[in-house]
């Protein structure tokens, strides 16, 4: 045998197998409904097959996205627009932009895609969001090996950098742990997939957030103290301390870039097409924190606006809601909070679009 | 530079490259700058210990070999010995000796610590300076004249850090008529890189998990299976990790024209000690034998004289490995027992056992090996003795591998008998090619699904 050919041969195989199993749809159909991967192919699968009738609009956005399509689809007759949503928790805009484009490749398939962005402002974060790994998780089934310089140069770390491209080219490495799960339970899996493509849209659908909130806490902004209720939640109580009162990140404009990177990818997207990009402003929290970050006059969102087809609610607009009693921890809005939340969000958009074409 | 590193294989073509695409006699310098790089991509610092110990073995075989007076040809060895276990016990067992006279003094047990960075295969590379002196002592081999040539012996970058030992025979008798790799050792070396990188990544350091998991935190894993099944994954972690590296350093070597010896011959299906230290390191146990158990008398002077041969051999394998008492309980526990197994009667133990009688001897050596692991993967003597005793304990439940490698343990083990009887690793390499096509892209996969690629686990000899 001589050496060169044998080993052309086996590499061939290899990737021709590789690219049979996990850049097609094979292994991500298998993939767990639960994992990151698993819940990005969940909503754009609901999505793809949701059916679609009369104008739509799509919402997109992280678990703070708590739009009921149900409440608002229950004013359709009123407001004319169907709703549908892929947010995910943890999704980020760069991953809103992969899952935009799979969503509607075409750019015409919505009358409004609705983007509920933390602040107008591009209020830096503590960690730099384009260094988030996850993302590749999220996406990797969405990703295609024309993404790969793409993708792996948005990152900022080499070593992300270079996580993203293999990964790209052998998805099998960024499957490994689902891999793995899968040979411990493989019928379990096999019937948890299944139930999960016959029920997961439903699943979602009727999804009702918990009534509890955080209205007995009591927050001291002057004091830099929050009070507990007696038996309070230890953890709900970290997380509305590190929210409300740890000092917020320097300003070094690096979300930003960030911001205006992805966004405008997406705004290319749509570019000339019937789609209006409406973006909201997320409530913040129970309370709103007296040191709010800098006016930016030139952030990602309020650059956008100048463009054709974009439009920004009102940044106070949700300001109503950002009470505690409609809040379930420091981020998230509880079941009432939702079902105000998503009732605003069907009557602005029909405002701002006008009775359906 | 990790083996299992793509930096590492970058550096691998870069250097296979350049030495074939250089002229011949330039490819020795080659070899000799990518093997200090390597070297000094771990520390820099390392490089004047690795030059000086080199400078010392060269200058004292040559002049051994001119001198004709028995004495000063001694004197010349035992300089040269000095100087290597000098340096050796210097960074690997000063504060070891210094923690005991601590003790001794009653005084802090870090009282005479230094800070001391132990070079990186140290024991591996002084191994094999000093082998080759005792060699030229005892006019084995020919004292090497050219320092890149004896430089190169030392510093080859595939066993400088964790082995094989390679003799100066065995290197020079390549080195000096070499020969490019044929087809089929290309292959060969192909094959043995990637099945020592499924070794490694896919199950040493899976089961390195687990096992970590377990030495880490005793008290959250209590009772027998939990016991069994933490130094069980050591063994595996253990075996697959070092046989891995090996067998990735043969693999090395030949696509690059040499020979080395074998180091492992899946050692789990021994069925005694002694049948376990003619599979296990076998290089190592070879320079035991020959540089120390028989210099020591070996087994010439009578029963007695061998036990206390065998167990001393064993006890310094034992510190070899580390400075630590754990390391000397370990060889001592396994000198005992080979000297156990001499008492019962040799041939019973050297001899392959009636088919019949086979797996059950294996089960039994594998379980004293595992015993052995306990001593050498704890932390201490305290936790060694608590492992012992959750091991034969009655009461747990459940034990902490997974199926899945279980699984792909029963898979290695079939491998494993099926090399045994046919040697079919090596026959893959002479075809036909769809068979070899197919491991190889067998092997991909596992790397690709089943190897920890999130995080470099470093190699357990790296330590030695």
């Amino acid at each position: 045998m001589r050496p060169a050919p044998v080993l052309l041969a086996s590499v061939l195989v290899f990737a021709a197998i590789e690219g049979a199993v996990f850049h097609t749809g094979i292994y991500p159909w298998i993939i767990s409904p639960d994992s990151s991967t698993g819940s990005v192919e969940s909503v754009l699968r609901n999505e793809r097959l949701r059916p679609k009738t009369g104008a739509q609009v799509l919402g997109i956005g992280d678990s703070r996205m708590l739009l009921e399509c149900r409440i608002s689809n229950e004013h359709a007759a009123e407001t004319g627009y169907t709703f549908g949503l892929i947010g995910t928790a943890g999704a980020s805009p760069r991953s809103w932009y992969y899952m935009l484009r799979d969503a509607d490749p075409d750019a015409r398939l919505y009358r409004a895609v609705v983007l509920a962005v933390e602040s107008y402002d591009d209020a830096d974060k503590w960690g730099d969001e384009a260094d988030n790994d996850a993302d590749l998780s999220y996406l990797i089934a969405r990703l295609r090996l024309t993404d790969l310089w793409e993708f792996s140069r948005s990152y900022h770390d080499p070593y992300q950098q270079w996580k993203a491209a293999r990964g790209i080219l052998l998805k099998g490495l960024v499957y490994k742990r689902d891999f793995e799960d899968l040979l411990r339970h493989p019928v379990a899996r096999i019937k948890y997939v299944k139930q999960s493509y016959r029920d997961s849209f439903m699943w979602i659908y009727n999804y009702q957030g918990p009534p509890d909130s955080v209205a007995d806490y009591r927050v001291d902004f002057n004091a830099r103290t929050i009070t507990p209720p007696p038996n309070a939640d230890p953890v709900r109580l970290e997380g509305l301390k590190n929210w409300l009162l740890a000092p917020l990140p320097p300003e070094s404009g690096g979300q930003s870039r960030y911001m205006k990177y992805w966004l405008g990818r997406i705004y290319e997207h749509y570019r000339g097409s019937p789609t209006r990009l409406i973006f909201l402003r997320l409530p913040r929290s129970g309370w709103a924190r007296p040191d709010q970050p800098r006016y930016n006059p030139h952030s990602s969102v309020r650059d956008l606006a100048a463009q054709p087809n974009v439009t920004l609610i009102d940044e106070h607009f949700f300001d109503s809601l950002e009470k505690p009693e409609l809040f379930r921890d420091q981020l998230h809005l509880n079941g009432p909070g939702m079902d105000r939340f998503s009732v605003m969000i069907a009557q602005e958009v029909s405002r701002i679009l006008g009775p359906p074409r | 530079m990790l083996f299992n590193t793509p930096q590492f294989f970058a550096f691998l073509l870069v250097t296979i490259a350049l030495f074939y695409l250089s002229p011949k006699p330039i490819r020795r310098w080659i070899l000799l700058a990518a093997s200090y790089f390597f070297y000094m991509s771990w520390n820099w610092r390392f490089i004047p210990l690795l030059l000086s110990l080199t400078v010392i073995d060269y200058v004292a075989a040559i002049w051994m070999e001119r001198v004709e007076n028995p004495g000063r040809r001694k004197a010349l060895l035992v300089l040269s010995l000095a100087a290597n276990l000098g340096f050796l016990g210097f960074f690997k067992y000063y504060n070891f000796l210094a923690s005991m006279l601590a003790e001794v003094m009653r005084r802090d047990p870090h009282a005479f610590a230094l800070s001391i960075v132990l070079p990186l295969g140290i024991s591996f590379h002084t191994f094999q300076s000093m082998s080759y002196v005792v060699d030229v002592y005892r006019r084995e081999q020919k004292a090497i004249r050219d320092p890149i040539d004896y430089a190169l012996f030392i510093a080859f970058f595939p066993q400088l850090v964790a082995g094989p030992i390679v003799r100066a025979g065995e290197f020079f008798a390549d080195y000096y008529k070499w020969m490019p790799p044929v087809s089929e050792e290309k292959l060969r070396g192909v094959l043995w890189i990637l099945l020592g990188l499924v070794k490694k990544m896919a199950l040493a350091d899976q089961f390195a998990q687990i096992a970590d998991s377990y030495f880490q935190n005793l008290a959250a894993h209590p009772g027998a299976p939990a016991a069994w099944s933490g130094v069980g994954a050591f063994a595996m972690q253990i075996f697959f990790d070092f046989s891995g590296y090996t067998d990735m350093a043969i693999g090395m070597a030949l696509l690059l024209g040499f020979h080395f010896p074998v180091n492992f011959r899946r050692p789990y299906l021994a069925f005694s000690i002694t049948d376990f230290w003619h599979r296990w390191h076998i290089t190592l146990s070879r320079w035991l034998r020959d540089y120390l158990y028989i210099p020591l008398g070996g087994n010439r002077h009578g029963a007695l004289m061998t036990y206390r041969n065998l167990i001393l051999t064993m006890l310094l394998g034992g510190l070899w490995h580390g400075a630590s008492w754990n390391f000397v309980i370990w060889g001592g526990y396994h000198g005992a027992l080979l000297g156990l197994e001499r008492v019962l009667g040799r041939k019973r133990f050297q001899e392959s056992p009636h088919w019949l009688l086979y797996p059950f001897r294996t089960v039994i050596t594998f379980v004293l090996v595992c015993i052995g692991w306990v001593f050498f993967r704890a932390a201490n003597l305290t936790d060694s003795m608590y492992v012992l005793r959750q091991m034969f304990s009655m009461h747990g439940k459940g034990g902490l591998i997974p199926a899945w490698l279980g699984v792909l343990l029963a898979v290695s083990l079939v491998i494993a008998l099926l090399e045994e009887k046919t040697e079919w690793i090596e026959r893959l390499a002479k075809g036909p090619a769809w068979a070899y096509v197919a491991a190889v892209v067998a092997l991909l996969f596992c790397v690709e699904l089943v190897g920890v690629t999130e995080k470099a686990i470093p190699f357990v000899y790296f330590q030695f």
